[in-house]
């Protein structure tokens, strides 16, 4: 019999610093704060509403798909990032109205268009030293989405 | 509200690299300037405010230090690449009020080579695993909205640099004098889409010294003053479904002072704006009221921004070719609007320029002010 301490405990699932996922239950997603009084929406999720400060937002997941709003094709890779470039780093218009910054995976950094819809991709970006997975975002072109 | 502001004395230390020099000396170089510029001694000054970034503990003490030792307060002021146009801003604040008479600005930096980044603090985060603090993309995904939208071409933004770079052939203190063509510009290595190298902002190491006084105390140095007249700062504002602003409301500030200097986009002569990155002038062109939104592009196309042009913007070659010490351009600015008001602005002097808009921004804030003679 192995004491309760020496149980390997099971690799778990968290966001990287900097990124607010939904991880585990049901679809993965972004999780956002949304007002319960006047419904604004909010990424990363913060404690007092910008548009009528309001003090304690929900938690939502907030929606896989978005539209691109802007973008560039970045030609050097900055130190330490775990991209290599040339990578697309964008900013996402979610259904909610809330825009995130976020890098493209996927795509043709040359056939990339404002207005193209995206859905999210999340995925193991690393372990850290307790051994669990860091998991991290990006979005690519939505399959059959109109471009 | 007592007395009017007058930009008393302004001096730079040449804006460059100067790996070997320390900040105290800089500032000893642009501050022993400025007062001979006003005609003033150290012991004259009553307050003082060292503005800068990354020059870490006790920059004030060792910048002000080398000029005097004289016991007045001095304050380290930090607002990213607006720091010293802020410093001046909280100076002109006390000196209207009637707190000081005199009060001096430093601004100062030494920088690194390579990109800016770091915005955002020290942890390793998402933004840093996946590439997104990357300075000109910033810019580079505003000028792409903007070309979306208003089919503004990469050649608008890129005539920007070579502007800035035959002004910058005329100015001494830039860390770049040397003019270069559109087609070194455009074929310089790229960046971030649509901004290539020569459309980057340089690091630079520099210092700039202002000199701010009341209207009675200038009226004594000089029978030409020239007035900071106006000053408005501001921080992003949020707007529902927007995308968040990294500076502020330039717009809007603009706005608030023009109002409050009692004025129009059509009486400034000339002008300097916040170009770390070259679509910064097209955008600035439309937010400050020079034409249409939209028709930056075009506008400065036309050559309506060049010395000659309709309203001349960074005659002394902007961050871009000046170069951009952070903690120094916003005093740097002023320097430039001064001189051209006074007239002593050489070959690159605007004819008879009596009103000057300035428009210094920094993640986190902006600031825009009149200046007139």
């Amino acid at each position: 019999m192995s004491t309760e301490s020496s149980v390997e405990k099971p690799a778990q699932r968290v966001a990287i610093k900097g990124a607010s996922l939904r991880l585990g239950e049901g679809e993965e997603a972004l999780e956002g704060c949304r007002c319960p009084d006047c419904g604004d929406t909010f990424y990363p999720p913060r404690t007092v509403c910008l548009s009528c400060y309001h003090e304690g937002l929900d938690r939502v997941a907030l929606s896989r798909c978005g539209a691109l709003h802007t973008f560039t094709i970045a030609r050097m890779a900055l130190p330490g990032a775990f991209v290599k470039a040339p990578y697309v780093i964008a900013q996402v218009q979610l259904p909610e109205g809330v825009i995130i910054p976020t890098v493209l995976d996927d795509v043709d950094p040359e056939s990339v268009q404002i207005g193209m819809e995206l859905e999210i991709v999340i995925e193991k970006a690393m372990s850290d030293a307790e051994g669990n997975d860091v998991m991290a975002f990006k979005f690519r072109p939505l399959k059959g989405g109109a471009a | 509200m007592s007395s009017r502001v007058v930009v008393l004395g302004v001096g730079l230390h040449p804006f460059g690299r100067h790996p070997d020099k320390s900040i105290g000396e800089m500032a000893r170089v642009a501050g022993l300037a400025a007062l001979k510029d006003a005609g003033v001694e150290y012991k004259d000054v009553q307050a003082g405010f060292c503005a800068h970034v990354n020059q870490g503990v006790g920059a004030g003490l060792r910048t002000f230090g080398q000029l005097g030792m004289t016991g007045i307060p001095v304050t380290n002021i930090e607002l990213a690449c607006a720091s010293s146009s802020r410093a001046a801003m909280l100076s002109a604040d006390a000196i209207a009020n009637g707190l000081y008479d005199v009060v001096m600005v430093i601004g100062v930096e030494k920088m690194e080579r390579g990109l800016l980044s770091g915005v955002g603090g020290k942890e390793f985060g998402y933004n840093d695993a996946m590439g997104i603090n990357l300075m000109p993309a910033i810019y580079a995904m505003w000028a792409q909205r903007h070309m979306h939208l208003h089919g503004t071409k990469h050649e608008h933004f890129a005539k920007v640099s070579e502007k800035a770079h035959r002004n910058g052939a005329l100015n001494p203190n830039a860390q770049y004098q040397k003019a270069i063509s559109l087609e070194d510009v455009l074929t310089s290595r790229m960046i971030a889409d649509p901004i290539t190298l020569y459309e980057c902002s340089p690091t630079t190491d520099g210092a700039s010294a202002v000199i701010l006084a009341s209207e009675a105390v200038a009226r004594k140095h000089t029978n030409a003053p020239v007035f900071l007249d106006t000053w408005v700062g501001g921080t992003p504002e949020y707007h529902r479904g927007e995308a968040e602003q990294a500076e502020g409301p330039n717009a809007v500030l603009a706005q608030k002072a023009y109002e409050a200097g009692g004025l129009g986009p059509e009486d400034v002569d000339v002008c300097q704006i916040h170009d770390a990155f070259s679509p910064g002038e097209v955008f600035l062109a439309e937010e400050l009221g020079f034409c249409p939104e939209g028709e930056g592009g075009p506008f400065i196309w036309e050559g309506n921004t060049e010395i000659g042009g309709r309203i001349p913007i960074n005659t002394d070659g902007g961050l871009l070719s000046r170069g951009h010490p952070i903690g120094a351009t916003g005093g740097a600015m002023i320097t430039e609007l001064a001189l051209q008001l006074r007239g002593d602005a050489g070959q690159r002097q605007v004819p008879d320029a009596k009103t000057a808009l300035l428009h210094n921004a920094g993640i986190g804030g902006v600031n825009v002010m009149v200046l007139k003679r």
